[in-house]
């Protein structure tokens, strides 16, 4: 394997690099198994609390199923619906935000500052019980979503500001310097760099709104927590109920929190070396 | 070709208009009053080098021909189009953009669109801009990346190239566009040392080849030999512009002598 032209010294150096990097990889494991030991006694401490508590497994079982196919779905879907909107407010919103007009930017600036400002849960109040004193009355599901886009929707508009804002001035000015209009340079050459860094923190907002989401529970819509709380309280199994639904949203957060970084890594690969 | 070849060819074409006409240039950055009133006829196929220490006002001066820059006062012409400084209308950001189609630029920084490969962003003006089939922009692409002796990198992304070999790239990419010049803002500072060589020979390749260009550097060496006509400026004017011979041998205003005495030893 050695050409003849390495000296002796050459590959003893390349054996030292092979042995340095197989000792990181043993480190690396061991490190993995520490922390895995250590989850494990966790969870095994947790499961004893939880025996105290007399689970009834025989409710878990049949009234599990229900809480997750009837829960999960709506939870689903409402955080999909509401990610997408909110994404659209948010691109809309962050180009008002860095336009040149005092009007759009202030309008933009107010809407971030109100929907950051305040709790999502008054929020939805005030869609969903506040706006039928105004005769407008909306069908549950829409309140939630509309909430939920809105509120996201801020958050993510000062994202997206942030991951345009942060591609390098030569950028636009190589564009302009060809003659591209303002537009053109935003459509070829500023927007697809942009979203390279905006793509991760929107997984990261998507992972937060399946947690959220449990708040439009208040209006009666029946996903996660809602579906838990009927089915648990009049049987008085709060307990059980409860665990299914936290149950899910860890798997549903994890799965997702998974995928995202698979991404993450995915771009973070793209054009480099 | 000699100097003196290069500046003959450059009086041929005085006769006609010239490609760069700058008429009472100003900028003010706040109370700073960078560019004081600056003039500048540059003729077809001259290559005219504008020297100075940082801060003089030589790469402001540059970005307001193609208006990155905004200018405070005066006009800027660049064949034939004409554009006053203040604000514009919708008739004039048209002209503008035509301005700016036959005016190339090469920034110290590059600035190659890293999400494109190197063909991608060299055909990116044509495609974009002059709405030329991408299958002509290919073809003007792989003939300038020939030119700058890149085209076995076409398939490539930026990060992947040296600092000159970015620079080159850069360059194809204005020249793309056919402009009537090139204006290059210190193109070696921001590269290894090394690797100047490799950029510069391909300045020289491009003023042999005829191309008007407006080049701010500080290669004195590179002054010396391509251009028919250097400008030394200081505090927002030029000073004292001639032949290289002239400013590099006898300059007459001691701020042009102190500089070139410092950058010279």
């Amino acid at each position: 394997m050695v050409p003849g032209a390495v000296r002796p010294v050459d590959v003893a150096d390349a054996a030292w690099g092979e042995r340095q990097l197989l000792v990181q990889a043993r480190q690396r494991r061991v490190r993995q198994l520490q922390l895995f030991a250590v989850w494990l006694g966790i969870i095994v401490l947790v499961a004893g609390v939880l025996v105290r508590f007399n689970l009834d497994v025989g409710f878990m079982t049949t009234w599990g199923w229900f809480i997750l196919s009837r829960g999960v779905p709506t939870t689903l879907g409402v955080s999909l619906a509401s990610i997408t909107f909110a994404t659209v407010l948010a691109l809309i919103g962050s180009l008002m935000r860095i336009s040149r007009s005092p009007i759009l930017s202030g309008i933009a600036s107010f809407y971030v500052s109100l929907f950051r400002g305040t709790p999502l849960l008054v929020q939805i109040y005030i869609i969903y019980i506040g706006l039928p004193q105004l005769g407008i009355v909306l069908p549950a599901i829409f309140a939630g979503v509309l909430a939920l886009s809105l509120n996201y929707g801020a958050y993510m508009t000062e994202i997206f500001r942030a991951g345009i804002q942060s591609i390098g001035h030569g950028q636009r000015e190589a564009a302009l310097s060809l003659g591209m209009t303002p537009q053109q340079t935003f459509r070829r050459i500023i927007w697809p760099q942009a979203v390279r860094l905006i793509i991760p923190p929107i997984g990261n907002e998507f992972v937060a709104m399946l947690k959220d989401s449990s708040l439009v529970s208040v209006m009666g819509i029946w996903e996660l927590t809602f579906t838990a709380t009927k089915s648990g309280r009049p049987r008085f199994k709060n307990m059980e109920a409860l665990l299914i639904a936290a149950a899910a949203y860890w798997v549903l957060t994890a799965l997702f929190s998974t995928i995202q970084s698979l991404i993450e890594s995915r771009l973070g690969k793209a054009h480099e070396r | 070709m000699s100097a003196e070849e290069r500046f003959a060819g450059g009086e041929r074409a005085v006769n006609g208009e010239p490609v760069v006409r700058v008429r009472n240039l100003h900028k003010w950055f706040g109370r700073l009053h960078v560019l004081r009133g600056v003039d500048l006829d540059v003729a077809e196929r001259e290559v005219v080098v504008i020297i100075g220490r940082s801060g003089s006002g030589k790469s402001t001066f540059l970005r307001c021909i193609n208006f990155l820059e905004e200018p405070s006062a005066g006009e800027v012409a660049v064949a034939g189009i004409s554009i006053p400084a203040g604000h514009r209308g919708r008739e004039l950001n048209r002209d503008l953009l035509k301005l700016r189609m036959r005016t190339g630029m090469v920034f110290q920084e590059f600035n190659l669109f890293p999400h494109m490969t190197v063909l991608e962003n060299v055909s990116e003006g044509p495609v974009t801009v002059k709405r030329i089939p991408r299958a002509e922009a290919v073809r003007m692409g792989e003939h300038f990346l020939a030119k700058v002796g890149l085209l076995d990198k076409r398939d490539e992304y930026p990060i992947r190239l040296s600092s000159g070999q970015k620079q080159r790239v850069a360059i194809a990419r204005a020249l793309c566009m056919e402009p009537r010049v090139m204006l290059f803002d210190e193109p070696t500072s921001a590269l290894d040392p090394e690797l100047t060589g490799e950029v510069l020979d391909v300045m020289r390749q491009l003023a042999r080849d005829g191309m008007t260009m407006l080049v701010v550097t500080h290669e004195m060496g590179f002054a010396r030999d391509v251009a028919d006509r250097v400008i030394f400026m200081e505090d927002g004017i030029f000073v004292e512009q001639g032949p290289p011979d002239v400013i590099f041998r006898r300059p007459q205003d001691p701020r042009t002598q102190r500089f070139l005495q410092r950058v010279l030893d």
